[in-house]
């Protein structure tokens, strides 16, 4: 079990397993590693004692996620606990980036899952950013995706609350830069 | 755990780094006492806000070339200028403590360092993952190069700010390993783990500008794998030299093993696996190429004195260099030549002519000579196949071409077979089963070597018929167990007139039953006085020949001869009957003495012994007339019976029968061969295979010929030169003759207008 803490001071015992989705929390926890125990061989050599448990490996200790509020917290655990033992990603290549990007259909799971108001959403996405737990992040932004997918840009404004600050000018080259990726 | 406290989101590029630079340092040179998970997600939680900060409006990325770029712009550069800032920094302050430093003192301050630096660096480097991922990602994806994940960053500022300073004092820091591993060759023990950790350092430091997984061998190949091969091929150079000049060759042996095995548990224990090729490559140079001379030399005295051991450490180094076997196989092939050469000498020496030479000890000194040196093959050289074609070769020619040989090549095929004989006779002592065929074994080795094997198969199926007739073989067995043997060697051709003799020698035992049968129900037994057997065999698959001249057949067998004559044309109309009287036996009782003898004769014997049923006393010329017997073959059998004292002769002209003969047995054996049948018969054999092979060349060309319609004479004559080589040597005038007589019978004709083409006529 590993405790994380959020930022407005709640606690949340999770099993290892499930935290680990978060490969920020995974890298710091990897205790078996080759490169903790070189860690491990050098302090010995250096001090000529021994590590103590708590330096390194698992620990009583609460881990604080300092960007995240326990309602994210909690929303995004709901994922991790769901996900469990599934494959993580491997790494960033290009090919995992390619099918990434093809994929626009999000399990039904997930579908239901991501059906939160617009607010909880972004933190979805910035946690899921700065957690790095990138098929979490996938579904976010996809969700995001679908929701500017056919839409005008005064529609999008509508939708997301964002002042228009171009000129006419501005917009009007920018919709001749963009000709080619209209759909019709 | 010192300062916790964290800068807020959002502050500037000076607070950020100031707090990030006490972790980085901290982790880099306080690693050992820690970091919590609250520093380490500070840490991590300031590098990302810095990242994901919003400063498009404020101060615009330039360090990171935003030029034509479109887009959001990624804050990075800021933080990754201040890391190479910082690591160049930690560097050189690294350097201060080096300059006294040398060999062993110098590569464990600079093993210390890399670990800790190296360990350092993967901390720091998944501190700033996001850095990595987006600000660094970005920048390669758009093809800036020099821009490296944070790792990556750091060994490259180590490589540049400390090795590279290290190497440029005169390669200071290979040339401490190269001290230390030479002391490890003078037989100190040093620190493998340091070298080998000093090493590693070399191959991470090669990185591949293009693939950062990929680890390239350049730093390693450049500046220790080169000045590494050079010193080892300097080192052994002087030592093989210093060695072979006070030590004998069979240490030598020793030492370049044990090296070369040393050499290889180097490139395990410490160095690159891709730099064992290269080295045992240049190591076989120094110490085998470059001595492979007097190891050849040393060979001969080696084999002479069956040094086992050394040959086969001789072998194993030189099977290492190209080329390095051959003078050996060479020098085993003469040296196991003139072995052979020498033990049948040494045969011929003690005294017995070469024509009374006794087969088993011919048979037995080639034997040894073989056996000895197939074991040093298997022992020494491993079953090496060169060293196989070698014995084979030297075999084959002492085989064929020794001192009891002289040129004739059907020596040796003789005394085989005859040696072949004498173990399938009754009279051979090996009494187990296994032995004899273990000797059958060993026949079959000689019989490999054999270049005249028709040679061999003639006198084989001569001494065969014998030993069928007289009924002396010592096993049906051993017989067919021989000639499966032979069959296999040299296929079913080869063996087919033997098959067939074995054949008719049990139809005939049938038909002599059947026709003791056929007698007793036709005649009264009081016409059957005579007991009968009778062998019937083929012309074609026996060697026999009729007797040249004439013989009266004895009133007393007349009948059976008449009986059977008949009954057999009965039964085969249209065969001819050759009674072979000359390898027909008999027996006789005697009722003129008060003891009753039974002599076994020949049929002359006995042609002759009849007469004195009549007859007290004959002369020689009564004799003759009466039995048609040949003056020359007479006195012998008369001779034979003399001395048996069966029959009394003063002046061999007048021949009385002995009314006192006594004999310690009751079975008198008469028969013993005639001189001359055996002389003849040797003879016999060559003029048979002569004939035999004017037909086998003759048949060779007509088949060729036949394949392929036209053909040049001398192709043709190699041609049929390989296809018959299998049985025998076939000479080349032989093959000329054959041609034309070919040429005679219009089987093959000239091509016109050609000299030297024939084509096959249909």
């Amino acid at each position: 079990m590993v405790i994380l803490a959020t930022s407005d001071n709640e606690q949340f015992n999770v099993d290892k397993e499930v935290a680990e989705r978060s490969v920020l929390i995974k890298n710091m926890l990897e205790g078996e590693n080759p490169i903790a125990l070189a860690v491990a061989f050098v302090y010995m050599k250096l001090n000529g004692s021994f590590i103590r448990h708590e330096d390194v490996g698992e620990s009583d200790q609460s881990i604080p996620l300092p960007n995240i509020t326990s309602p994210v917290l909690k929303k995004v655990l709901e994922y991790c606990e769901h996900h469990r033992g599934e494959p993580l990603p491997s790494g960033d290549t290009d090919n995992a980036d390619d099918v990434r990007k093809r994929t626009t259909d999000i399990s039904e799971w997930d579908q239901k899952f991501i059906t939160v108001d617009q607010e909880m959403l972004f933190e979805i996405i910035l946690a899921a950013n700065y957690l790095d737990i990138k098929p979490l992040l996938d579904v976010g932004c996809k969700t995001v995706a679908n929701m500017i997918k056919g839409k005008t840009p005064e529609e999008i404004r509508k939708l997301f609350n964002i002042v228009n600050d171009f000129t006419p000018e501005e917009e009007a080259q920018i919709k001749k830069e963009n000709e080619w990726a209209e759909d019709r | 755990m010192t300062d916790l406290r964290m800068p807020p989101a959002n502050s500037d590029l000076a607070t950020t780094w100031a707090f990030l630079e006490e972790g980085v340092d901290h982790i880099l040179t306080k690693l050992h006492t820690g970091v919590s998970y609250s520093k380490y997600m500070s840490l991590y939680t300031v590098a990302y806000n810095y990242c994901t900060s919003s400063r498009m409006h404020g101060q615009p990325d330039q360090q990171a070339g935003s030029g034509g770029r479109t887009g959001a712009n990624l804050m990075g550069s800021d933080l990754y200028n201040n890391l190479i800032k910082y690591f160049v920094e930690h560097l050189k302050a690294l350097r201060v403590n080096l300059d006294p430093l040398t060999d062993e003192a110098l590569l464990r301050y600079y093993a210390q360092e890399w670990d800790r630096y190296t360990t350092g660096a993967n901390y720091i480097n998944r501190l700033f993952t996001y850095l990595n991922r987006h600000w660094v990602k970005r920048e390669k994806d758009e093809g800036r190069k020099g821009v490296y994940l944070v790792y990556t960053l750091a060994l490259v500022q180590w490589k540049i700010n400390f090795f590279s300073y290290i190497q440029s004092k005169n390669e200071k820091l290979a040339g401490a390993i190269l001290k230390l591993i030479e002391r490890q060759r003078n037989g100190e023990s040093v620190d493998q783990g340091l070298v080998k950790k000093v090493v590693d350092s070399f191959v991470s430091l090669g990185l591949d500008e293009q693939d950062s997984n990929k680890a390239s061998l350049e730093v390693y190949r450049e500046h220790l794998e080169g000045p590494f091969i050079a010193a080892t091929e300097k080192y052994y150079k002087q030592e093989s030299e210093a060695f072979l000049a006070e030590n004998s060759v069979s240490e030598y042996l020793k030492k370049a093993e044990e090296r070369l095995r040393e050499e290889e548990d180097r490139v395990e224990r410490f160095l690159n696996t891709n730099t064992r090729k290269l080295l045992i490559t240049r190591c076989e140079h120094v110490l085998i190429r470059e001595h492979a001379e007097i190891m050849q030399e040393e060979f001969q005295k080696l084999l002479d004195y069956d040094k086992d051991e050394d040959l086969q450490r001789m072998y194993s180094l030189l099977a290492r260099i190209p080329e390095g076997l051959e003078p050996l196989r060479k020098k085993f092939e003469e040296h196991v030549k003139q072995a052979g050469l020498n033990a049948v000498s040494k045969l011929t020496a003690y005294g017995s002519a070469i024509d009374t030479l006794d087969s088993k000890a011919y048979v037995d000194a080639l034997l040894e000579v073989h056996k000895k040196n197939q074991e040093t093959v298997n022992r020494s050289f491993k079953g090496e196949a060169g060293f196989v074609a070698s014995l084979d070769k030297a075999c084959r020619e002492f085989v064929n071409r020794n001192a009891a040989t002289g040129t004739s090549s059907t020596k040796s095929p003789e005394l085989l077979a005859k040696h072949a004989d004498a173990l399938l006779r009754k009279t051979n002592k090996l009494s187990e089963e296994g032995d004899l065929e273990e000797a059958l074994n060993q026949v079959m080795i000689l019989f490999k070597y054999i270049e005249d094997k028709d040679v061999f198969q003639n006198f084989y199926s001569t001494k065969l018929s014998k030993r069928l007739i007289h009924g002396v073989s010592a096993s049906d067995e051993a017989e067919s167990s021989m000639i499966s043997k032979l069959k296999e060697a040299c296929g079913f051709e080869y063996t087919n007139k033997l098959q067939r003799m074995f054949t008719d020698v049990s139809l005939s035992k049938d038909l002599t039953n059947q026709f003791k049968e056929r007698m007793e129900q036709t005649h009264d037994a009081s016409e059957l006085d005579v007991a009968f057997s009778i062998m019937v065999l083929g012309t074609n698959f026996w060697p026999l020949s009729a007797p040249t001249h004439e013989y009266i057949i004895p009133r007393e067998i007349q009948p059976t001869y008449d009986r059977f004559q008949r009954y057999y044309q009965a039964k085969h109309s249209g065969r001819k009957l050759t009674w072979l009287w000359n390898y027909s036996k008999n027996e006789l009782r005697t009722n003129y003495l008060n003891q009753k003898y039974m002599l076994m004769t020949s049929s002359y014997q006995m042609a002759v012994l009849v007469l004195y049923n009549d007859h007290d006393t004959l002369s020689f010329e009564e004799i003759i007339t009466a039995t048609a017997i040949s003056k020359e073959i007479l006195s012998q059998v008369l001779g034979l019976l003399t001395k048996a004292k069966i029959l009394l002769s003063d002046d061999n002209e007048q021949f009385d029968v002995n009314p006192n003969f006594k004999s310690k047995k009751i079975r008198v054996n008469l028969n013993q061969p005639i001189k001359a049948e055996v002389k003849a018969e040797s003879a016999d054999v060559l003029k048979t295979v002569d004939e035999d092979r004017k037909y086998v060349i003759q048949a060779t060309i007509v088949r060729i010929m036949k394949a392929r319609k036209t053909m040049k004479n001398q192709p043709l004559i190699q041609e049929v030169i390989s296809q018959i080589s299998q049985r025998f040597t076939p000479k080349i005038p032989d093959i000329k003759k054959a041609i034309d007589t070919l040429l005679e019978k219009e089987y093959i004709e000239r091509v016109e207008g050609t000299k030297d083409t024939f084509a096959y006529v249909a």
